[in-house]
């Protein structure tokens, strides 16, 4: 549960101050607080609060290192590292907010920014984008678009972090599976199952859970060519053919016996950790997983099972929070951190996620390092992010019930999703009725 | 085993009426069998409720590839401290987590001792206008599921500048009717002679308040501080939204930072648990006979 | 505060004293009638006793009754706290519950029904299982208040730690209970927090191991206080154990019975923690309870209005309830 709030991240408002909009155009002469094109910080020495969920992996000593650092170098800006479980910042976040209580910054999920927007709980980010000298290219496709709300950009891309193939390379040898051939399609993949099984091995162990039925479901509908929502996003479309589809491949894996029926939470890589199956569709921060060092194992792109080539990712945001009287200084101070944790940040990959900044990714130091990131680099051109809409993660909630019931064998895939369709589209509309758009 | 254990009772009046006389010996051949069923139940019981509490322990020494591929073995291969380095690494600062717990446990259970035998006292043992609504209102309010306190009490303990201070996990919880309803209990069920005797020689509700009725309550003013501070100590849900800094966090919510939202840290997960269990377990084990027993009283007289 | 069972337990509890209060409050009051001239104590002393009541309640009328009745205002807007517009729409909220097809009416009795279901299987054995202990803790043993002791530990336990223990014990692939079971020769990947009809299993199971103790050292207390003498006279008249049982035991126990079972009864009905943490209310929404999918309306959707309106459907179905109880224990002693 507290692992679902992942994709309700943080909200963070920072009063985006007229302060900076005016250095942002250039005429930073008429104050004495704004910061620059440079990123320079010259106002009243101010703290600015910083609230984030890396509690886990190497994140924990990576942050204050860097918090530490840029504090040495800021004499008039000090950052107050705040790292809290992502659940509880989606719940105390924005009361907190609205109460003048909360961070000036935070990084947050591209799921909620939009939400977090119209309730006005953050400021737009296009002045200090464009003053830190950002656009759209310098991203993934799709990340940058995934903190816009009606016309305004409402974050700053940090990370992301695609779905990948995790391998066990003994469990396949063990099988005379030889771990160099990387099953890429669905007949391939199927056929190394198919061996697996014979070989008394169940391959792939599906689970119906949020982390990660829910991811692969979605990559799977992308393949079949179909949508989570409209464009509008008034109405659901994940029970759709391609919907049905995708569930019932996966519905199929536990029919056939390549998957056990009821595999709990976290227990496909568990099973994987614990050498019982070969394969794991699993998010990019289990390359950080301790006890998974202690296998023998590698990472793929996740095989084309459907029509064309797709892969769930989650992205990270940087967000300006708009707290109660929020002190313009300091989301003039917080835009300098943003920027210079934007430039200090090759050592990001360490914490499992993959620097959303092209040229930060792409630079060869990156995978000299962390070998293991290539494939999941290698994804991104085909990845697809979380849809941004006030109040989606409620009706995300209805899809994820609806993978549960299938995969645990509650209902049929096609009964399942129609089910849960049929809720979602009233939240849809609640959503629209409260939020407008 | 079921008969046998039923049997006992009668079993065990007659040989302790008996016990003198010489047919003992017979009786005593007799309990034998029921006896050791009695204890084999009791124990199997105790290890039912013990086994889980033991595994999870050793389980905190564990390494995380140790816990997740030997569960069924509760002895930890290699036998490590890991978990316990990573809560006392700085990186979380569990020990201010501890103390602030402490403080606000036993803030609140001084202010819940002195509201509830105050107001105790009155709807005991004075007559006045209002007594039944007010006594009605309470009951209540028992009945209204808390989730709907929570938005609300949010906004008024905002409203008191009280977001992220130790106040608003020390004095709302202090508003629960449980002690009052506790503490009126037992009054009531205290003798009055010495209050009336009190009375006569002209003493006032203070002084019969103060030098009658709370020196009698002592029991019952104990129970109700551990129970009181039980409970705070366990809260979780409330913590978590009016607690935001680091420094200020308590226990329980500043163990679910530990629980690392990508990975599977058994061992540090244990280790928190055995952390926030372990106080309390002391706690009960040296005030247990006397939690046991008023908790055994007030029902009985309920 | 509301997720957990115990604390919930203790408040019903005193609930439950006060059924009994009142008759002792005009007994109380007769007898001083009686006395009158010799006790000022039936005098009113109103000011005295509002400054005593004072200090409670400035909390009470703070932090509970300003809450409770800001929740029914609440109730009757659609209420998003972060959004500014929050507008009034009377009772609808409260119709959408008892409209089939709207968006609540479907899920929210569901989960009420999660939560009957939960408290029919639990409250049985919530009294069965600690009755049977105390009898067996009430003979003449040695180390009875170890035992007793034990039994109650559980209890002090928060339940994020009941959580924490229980879902790593019966996780169904890296779990203990499953292993030990593999030992002693059952095959079978029990999904005890996963599927039906295991996760009732185990959110009764765990409840049982958390909660059992406090039912047990009451119902002990009770047995404690039969008299020795009824059971002589009925092994005098030639009754067996059972018809002890029957004849002298169930009677000498039912007004602490009462208690018991209405407290466990209200605790059962606020069950949270449980289902919320071991089997995340599923699979699917079989196990998402009614506290469970207010909490979820309240403070995840942001549908304070909703899940207030729910609050007050809920608390209207534990008031009948209890009415009932009290009706049934009043009939009893008379």
């Amino acid at each position: 549960m507290r692992k679902r709030h992942l994709s309700r991240g943080l909200a963070i408002l920072l009063g985006l101050s007229l302060a900076v909009t005016l250095s942002a155009c250039g005429s930073s002469s008429t104050n004495d607080s704004s910061n620059g094109p440079t990123g320079d910080y010259t106002g009243p020495d101010v703290t600015v609060t910083f609230w984030n969920g890396w509690t886990g992996g190497a994140a924990p000593k990576i942050v204050p290192q860097l918090v530490e650092k840029f504090n040495s170098e800021h004499k008039n800006i000090t950052v107050k590292n705040v790292p809290m479980e992502w659940g509880d910042i989606s719940a105390k976040m924005p009361l907190a907010v609205k109460g003048g209580k909360g961070p000036d910054v935070a990084v947050a999920h591209g799921d909620d920014i939009a939400t977090y927007a119209a309730q006005g709980l953050i400021q737009p980010t296009d002045d200090i984008i464009s003053s830190l000298g950002y656009s759209e290219t310098d991203f993934p496709d799709g990340v940058f678009a995934a903190g816009n709300y009606t016309g305004n950009q409402y974050g700053i891309p940090w990370s992301v972090t695609p779905l990948g193939l995790y391998i066990n390379n003994d469990v396949l040898k063990a099988a005379g599976i030889d771990p160099s051939v990387v099953p890429s399609d669905k007949e391939s993949y199927l056929s190394a199952l198919e061996t697996l099984k014979t070989a008394g091995t169940q391959g792939e162990w599906v689970d119906g859970y949020v982390f990660t039925g829910v991811f692969q479901f979605k990559s799977l509908l992308w393949q079949f060519g179909g949508e989570v929502y409209n464009k509008d996003v008034s109405k659901s479309t994940f029970n759709s053919d391609a919907g049905v589809e995708a569930l019932t491949h996966m519905t199929d894996l536990i029919a056939k016996g390549y998957s056990p029926a009821d595999v709990a939470p976290d227990g496909n890589i568990n099973a994987l950790v614990a050498g019982k199956t070969a394969y794991n569709w699993n998010g990019v921060w289990q390359t950080t997983n301790e006890a998974l060092q202690k296998t023998d194992w590698s990472a793929a792109p996740v095989p084309q099972i459907g029509t064309e080539k797709a892969v769930w990712s989650s992205s990270t945001h940087w967000i300006f929070l708009n707290n109660k009287n929020q002190d313009k200084n300091k989301t003039d101070a917080a835009a300098v951190f943003v920027k210079w944790m934007n430039d200090n940040s090759e050592g990001w990959a360490e914490t499992g996620e993959l620097p959303a900044n092209n040229t930060l990714r792409n630079s060869p130091d990156l995978l000299e390092k962390y070998p293991n990131l290539k494939p999941f680099i290698d994804e991104l051109p085909y990845a697809r992010y979380e849809t941004s809409a006030p109040g989606i993660t409620n009706a995300e909630a209805e899809l994820a019930t609806a993978v549960n019931e299938a995969i645990l064998g509650k209902k049929s895939p096609e009964q399942a999703l129609d089910d849960a369709a049929a809720r979602a589209d009233k939240i849809l509309e609640q959503n629209k009725s409260q939020y407008g758009g | 085993m079921t008969k046998q254990a039923y049997a006992s009772p009668r079993d065990t009046v007659l040989t302790h009426t008996q016990a003198t006389k010489p047919t003992a010996t017979r009786h005593r051949r007799r309990l034998k069998a029921p006896t050791i069923a009695l204890y084999g139940s009791l124990t199997i019981l105790a290890l039912i409720i013990l086994i889980p509490l033991v595994w999870i322990f050793l389980t905190s020494f564990k390494s995380d590839f140790d816990a997740i591929n030997s569960s069924a073995n509760p002895i930890p291969n290699p036998f490590t401290l890991d978990a316990y380095k990573t809560l006392t690494s700085g990186e979380y600062p569990v020990f201010t987590w501890f103390l602030n717990s402490l403080l606000a446990a036993t803030m609140q259970t001084i202010l819940i001792l002195v509201t509830a035998s105050a107001g105790a006292y009155a709807l005991a043992r004075l007559e006045f206008r209002g007594k039944k609504f007010i006594f009605g209102l309470i009951i209540a309010t028992l009945l209204v599921p808390g989730v709907v306190f929570l938005i609300p009490n949010y906004l008024i303990v905002d409203s008191f500048n009280w977001i992220d201070t130790i106040w608003a996990v020390t004095v709302p919880g202090a508003a629960g009717v449980f002690g009052i309803f506790f503490l009126r209990q037992f009054f009531i069920g205290l003798p009055i002679d010495f209050e009336e005797a009190a009375r006569i020689d002209g003493a006032g509700d203070f002084r019969i308040f103060f030098q009658i009725v709370l020196p009698l309550a002592k029991p019952a003013l104990a129970t109700l501080a551990v129970l009181s501070f039980l409970g705070n100590w366990n809260d979780f849900i409330w913590p978590v939204y009016v607690l935001l800094s680091p420094e200020h966090l308590t226990l329980q919510p500043g163990l679910s930072q530990l629980q690392g939202a990508f990975t599977t840290h058994y061992g540090v997960i244990m280790a928190g648990a055995v952390v926030a269990a372990v106080p309390v377990l002391v706690i009960f084990t040296l005030a247990q006979r006397h939690i046991v027993e008023s908790v055994a009283s007030s029902g009985v007289k309920g | 505060m509301m997720q957990q069972h115990g604390p919930t337990k203790f408040s019903s509890r005193t609930r439950a004293n006060t059924v009994a209060s009142p008759v002792a409050t005009n007994v109380r009051t007769d007898l001083n009638k009686q006395a009158v001239i010799r006790k000022p104590i039936t005098r009113r002393r109103t000011g005295i006793a509002y400054l005593f009541l004072t200090p409670f309640l400035v909390l009470f009328g703070i932090f509970i009754v300003a809450p409770a009745l800001y929740g029914i205002w609440v109730s009757l807007h659609t209420w998003n706290p972060l959004l500014p517009n929050k507008p009034f729409v009377g009772l609808d909220n409260y119709t959408q519950l008892f409209t089939p097809g709207s968006l609540t009416f479907e899920p929210f009795w569901n989960s009420m029904g999660v939560t009957g279901l939960f408290t029919l299987l639990s409250v049985p054995l919530l009294l069965v299982i600690p009755l049977f202990v105390a009898i067996l803790l009430n003979q003449k043993i040695k180390g009875g208040t170890v035992f007793r002791a034990v039994f109650f530990a559980p209890y002090v336990l928060g339940v994020a730690v009941v959580g924490v223990i229980w879902g790593y014990l019966l996780d169904p692939q890296l779990g203990v209970v499953n292993s030990i079971l593999r030992l002693v020769g059952i095959e079978a990947d029990i999904p005890w927090t996963v599927n039906e009809p295991w996760v009732w299993v185990s959110l009764v199971g765990v409840t049982i191991w958390w909660t059992m103790g406090f039912n047990t050292v009451i119902l002990l207390a009770g047995l404690k206080g039969i008299s020795a003498e009824l059971y002589e006279a009925a092994a005098l008249d030639g009754a067996g154990w059972w018809k002890q049982f029957l004849n002298v035991t169930i009677p000498g126990l039912r007004p602490v019975m009462m208690f018991v079972s209405t407290v466990t009864i209200l605790a059962s009905a606020n069950m949270f923690g449980q289902s919320y943490l071991l089997t995340r209310g599923g699979p699917g929404t079989s196990t998402k309870s009614a506290i469970m999918y207010i909490a979820d309306q309240g403070l995840s959707q942001n549908q304070m209005g909703a899940a207030s309106a729910m609050s007050y459907v809920l608390f209207a179905f534990l008031a009948v309830i209890s009415v009932i109880n009290f009706r049934i224990q009043r009939d009893k002693a008379s």
